[in-house]
């Protein structure tokens, strides 16, 4: 399946760049001669800032997709890896501003099938989520507790890349 | 005292909301709008070498960073003294303007289409790009995408990447463009013109062809009489890369005209105890509360700011819709805030128009497109208009272009308190004793901000990327008595 890998968030937003991070890993895993993932032809990776329709726009292509980004739900412990598929997600959007300028991904993705554009369904955009709190401070750096979960959150991508390739 | 929250929020939690208390007898006693603060940038820059700025600036903020390109790699070259080549400053409007058609673009079809193409009180599940689509034809949607992908081309062939473009350094760019470019710019730019013609056409059709949305726009729930501001040319017409601030009255005569590196002269900054974020208001004329008028130093800062604030459009076609509307409406200025929805509209126009006219100017392929500054860096001032309000970045560094100090006014931060007395005065328009607070009525509350195209900093990046809207009421005691959701987990 071919698969498109994206780190999302903003890598100067402090644990808003953990997509990012844990994205680079991934690239460095499909570089590594040693690793079980090496050379996989049908994967791309990718660190962007985008969503909604320029999320949409940049899936095009694709059968298969997992985000990496940082959550906010401030109901599980800092630092926990969340997998869950897009659909799952509840579509926050129905009638109101999906963000101040655009709209949801899932919209979006609805908008996109709707044009004929090749996208995966939403039952194949994994979201891998990272909880995290400090996303308002402008750094560079992660705090303790989400760089400790960068190797979970890379792990359970790697996980997902697995069940991919096997699944070919 | 009762009390209603809207929580536009994008994260589940934390991000910007409209507080609405009611009084003992159900009307509206206050609102206030909060929009969170991204902290600790001028932290953040301080120590780094001046040209790094144009680069990371383009990521305080996912909806436009090409504004921040272009304002940080300004700002960067008054602080090397350095004045960029012409071929320079027209490829960099020529990038700036392909994005105005793209942001324009998504703003009409994503988030203004839906309440005027949908109707304000169209059921929810309709009330999206989806809905609009679906009603006014497929063919629209293959449009819309057309244009932001034409538009992203064009950024990545001058900007060098999508989205976050990385070529303006001081002196100028770091590449340029050759002929086979320009001419698949150009074509681009053609399509572009009739899509924006297109547009206004459809806004013609659905929204000044239905007499509700025209008294909807032109009553007073969505009026306000301040000052306006916008970036002009030497000839007093619209300009988006390049030129002084021009500032209006209520009266819509000229208030004040500045150059960027003299905005501190005007604009001030007021702080209120219950936000962190601070209110720009007109020096001269002084802050007097959240209140209209020729006394209020309350300015606005949107694509109908920038009209009003303008004795007209640079190009031809533009200049047409730019009288049409004034016309219609009753003449300059225009203070019914709902009407920026068509002002943007005129400016996608007149963006794409410009986009054709760069790049048409054999200059623009020339490669003399970087001078190499010379000059000892100390301080500089960069303003453009981004498409949501004028966007004013300055940098200070030592001698050796390491930066010290930096000041930003954001696009969004100029409309702070316009966009507070917006949604005040449709609350209390909307809601009043007796009135059941429905679905509908918010998202006229709502439409109120919406108008301002607000800007939550990093709103696009974030997880699910959504606004959804929780609604409290409480009681008297403050107990919630009514929860209206738009989902549950």
């Amino acid at each position: 399946m071919k698969t498109l890998v994206i780190g999302l968030g903003n890598p100067i937003l402090g644990d808003d760049g953990v997509g990012w991070r844990v994205a680079e890993k991934i690239r460095q895993e499909l570089d590594n001669p040693q690793s079980a993932i090496c050379n996989l032809q049908s994967v791309e990776v990718d660190c962007v800032s985008l969503g909604g329709l320029s999320l949409m726009e940049r899936l095009t292509g694709y059968e298969r997709v997992i985000l990496i980004d940082a959550i906010s739900t401030g109901k599980k412990p800092l630092g926990s890896v969340t997998i869950f598929t897009l659909d799952s997600l509840p579509d926050l959007t129905a009638g109101h501003s999906a963000s101040a300028h655009d709209t949801s991904l899932r919209t979006a993705l609805k908008v996109g099938r709707s044009m004929n554009l090749p996208l995966p369904q939403d039952d194949q955009v994994l979201v891998v989520a990272i909880e995290a709190q400090s996303v308002y401070d402008f750094s560079q750096e992660l705090s303790p507790a989400i760089s400790a979960a960068v190797p979970l959150a890379v792990e359970a991508t790697l996980e997902l890349l697995r069940s991919n390739q096997e699944g070919e | 005292m009762q009390r209603i929250t809207i929580d536009p929020i994008t994260r589940l939690e934390g991000h910007g909301k409209i507080e609405i208390f009611l009084d003992d007898a159900g009307n509206v006693a206050n609102t206030y709008f909060q929009i969170p603060e991204l902290r600790g940038f001028e932290r953040f820059c301080v120590g780094r070498p001046v040209e790094e700025l144009p680069l990371l600036t383009n990521r305080i903020c996912g909806v436009c960073p090409e504004a921040h390109h272009m304002a940080g790699a300004k700002a960067a070259d008054a602080v090397y003294h350095v004045d960029i080549p012409r071929t320079a400053k027209m490829l960099r409007e020529l990038l700036y303007s392909a994005f105005y058609v793209t942001d324009h673009t998504t703003h009409f079809y994503a988030l203004a289409g839906p309440d005027f193409v949908m109707g304000p009180d169209a059921p929810v599940a309709e009330r999206n790009i989806l809905g609009v689509i679906h009603k006014v034809g497929l063919e629209i949607g293959g449009k819309v995408i057309q244009c932001r992908k034409y538009g992203h081309t064009v950024v990545e062939m001058i900007g060098g990447r999508k989205v976050h473009p990385c070529t303006s350094i001081p002196g100028g760019l770091t590449k340029g463009i050759t002929e086979e470019q320009r001419k698949e710019i150009e074509e681009m730019g053609k399509w572009a013109i009739e899509f924006a013609q297109f547009s206004l056409k459809l806004f013609s059709d659905v929204v000044l062809g239905n007499k509700a949305y025209v008294d909807l726009i032109l009553g007073d729930v969505y009026t306000h009489q301040t000052y306006y501001m916008g970036m002009v040319d030497e000839n007093n017409h619209t300009n988006f890369y390049d030129g002084k601030v021009r500032v209006v009255g209520p009266d819509g005569k000229e208030f004040v005209k500045y150059s960027p590196k003299d905005y501190a002269e005007h604009i001030a900054e007021h702080v209120e105890p219950w936000t962190y974020l601070k209110f720009p208001y007109l020096k001269k004329v002084g802050w007097k509360g959240f209140v209209d008028g020729k006394d209020s130093g309350v300015y606005c800062a949107t694509p109908l700011s920038r009209l009003n604030a303008a004795d007209g459009m640079a190009t031809p076609r533009a200049q047409e819709e730019y009288d049409k509307m004034y016309k219609t409406l009753g003449g300059k200025p225009v203070h019914q805030r709902l009407a920026t929805h068509w002002a943007r509209l005129i400016e996608l126009l007149y963006a794409a128009e410009r986009w054709v006219e760069l790049a048409t100017n054999p200059e623009i392929t020339s490669p003399n497109f970087h001078t190499i500054p010379t000059e000892k860096p100390t301080e500089g001032v960069g303003i453009v208009e981004a498409p949501r309000g004028t966007l004013t970045h300055h940098y200070w560094t030592d001698e050796r272009g390491v930066v010290t100090k930096v000041n930003l006014i954001v696009g969004t931060t100029n409309n702070y308190a316009p966009i507070s007395m917006s949604i005040n005065k449709a609350a209390r328009s909307l809601i009043k004793q007796g009135t059941v607070v429905t679905e509908g009525l918010l998202n006229m509350v709502e439409m109120a901000f919406r108008a301002y195209d607000p800007c939550f900093g990093c709103a696009t990046h974030s997880l699910p990327g959504q606004m959804p809207l929780e609604v409290t009421i409480h009681d008297a005691d403050g107990n919630p008595i009514k929860v209206l959701k738009q989902f549950c987990e």
